[in-house]
């Protein structure tokens, strides 16, 4: 990895905790609670669009960790939530790159999927209740409209970015 | 290359299957309610409270937090107060069906509405 490129992805990793962490003081309106965008995923996005999968796992990773420390959740259950939402849509993403079947928002729909559904399945060994699954449709139906934003945003970033520096 | 920007057939198929399973679910959990009765009050998963839902009332548990009010009135339950950073059970307001249960993670309190006919509940796999 050369050093340009290992500075690029710290910038990412830090702008995704930025993103997280600004995030978390502005709850979307509650429909279900602990609802939000993901735009946070905005970089997973563009590490996996300008680089490649590695990358993408290298972000990802790197964030929910380094936020994790910053907000004083390692190791606990918001960080055990957000760790095995981060595993689920990171392997769904991959595939879906991998695929070569899907675009961009096909990806990010994926994602946002299965960040959710990682999450509620999380949620349910943890405390061995079963309710938060009847939140599961109603978040699904959510993440196709966050997954679609997000890649909307991506995508222009990218072109953007593009022949900058990546 | 393949212009990875244009959206494709397969992410239209994706999302179409994505709302379909999601509505599916809605329609399930919408087709199956179950008489209300009684709600279940549980902080860390043990329960210590059963509120009749027939009589109004106001309620106190301990929950993680601090003290958790809660209210009974015509048949619905509602978080009063509550200690917790966004307030997200106690902004929610009446509840008055089995599906809908209230949490506060940050408490670990959970209130359920459990129905007449031994809880006929759905099951989401």
């Amino acid at each position: 990895m050369s050093t340009k490129k290992s500075v690029i992805l710290a910038f990412l990793i830090a702008l995704g905790i930025i993103f997280q962490l600004i995030e978390s003081f502005f709850p979307v309106v509650m429909i279900v609670p602990g609802y939000k965008i993901g735009i946070a995923n905005i970089v997973g996005l563009f590490a996996l669009y300008a680089y490649g999968p590695k990358e993408l796992t290298i972000v990802c990773m790197g964030r929910i960790f380094l936020a994790a420390l910053l907000q004083g959740t390692l190791f606990s259950v918001p960080f055990v939530l957000s760790l095995t939402g981060g595993i689920f849509s990171l392997i769904a993403m991959v595939i879906g790159f991998r695929s070569n079947v899907f675009s961009i928002y096909g990806v990010s729909v994926l994602g946002a999927c299965f960040h959710n559904i990682g999450q509620v399945i999380a949620i349910t060994i943890l405390y061995q209740q079963f309710f938060m699954q009847l939140f599961l449709p109603i978040l699904l139906a959510l993440s196709i409209v966050a997954g679609l934003c997000i890649a909307l945003l991506s995508t222009q970033i990218l072109k953007r970015m593009k022949g900058r520096f990546v | 290359m393949r212009n990875r920007y244009v959206m494709t057939k397969a992410d239209r198929i994706l999302i179409i299957c994505v709302m379909m399973l999601s509505l599916a679910m809605i329609v399930l959990i919408v087709l199956f309610p179950s008489n209300a009765s009684s709600a279940v009050v549980k902080v860390k998963n043990k329960e210590v409270l059963r509120i009749n839902l027939a009589e109004d009332g106001q309620y106190e548990v301990d929950g993680t937090l601090g003290a958790v009010h809660i209210e009974v009135q015509d048949g619905a339950v509602r978080v009063d107060q509550e200690n917790s950073p966004h307030h997200y059970c106690s902004k929610q307001g009446f509840v008055d069906s089995p599906n809908t249960p209230i949490v506060c993670l940050p408490n670990e309190t959970v209130i359920t509405i459990e129905g007449d006919q031994d809880g006929e509940d759905v099951q989401i796999q």
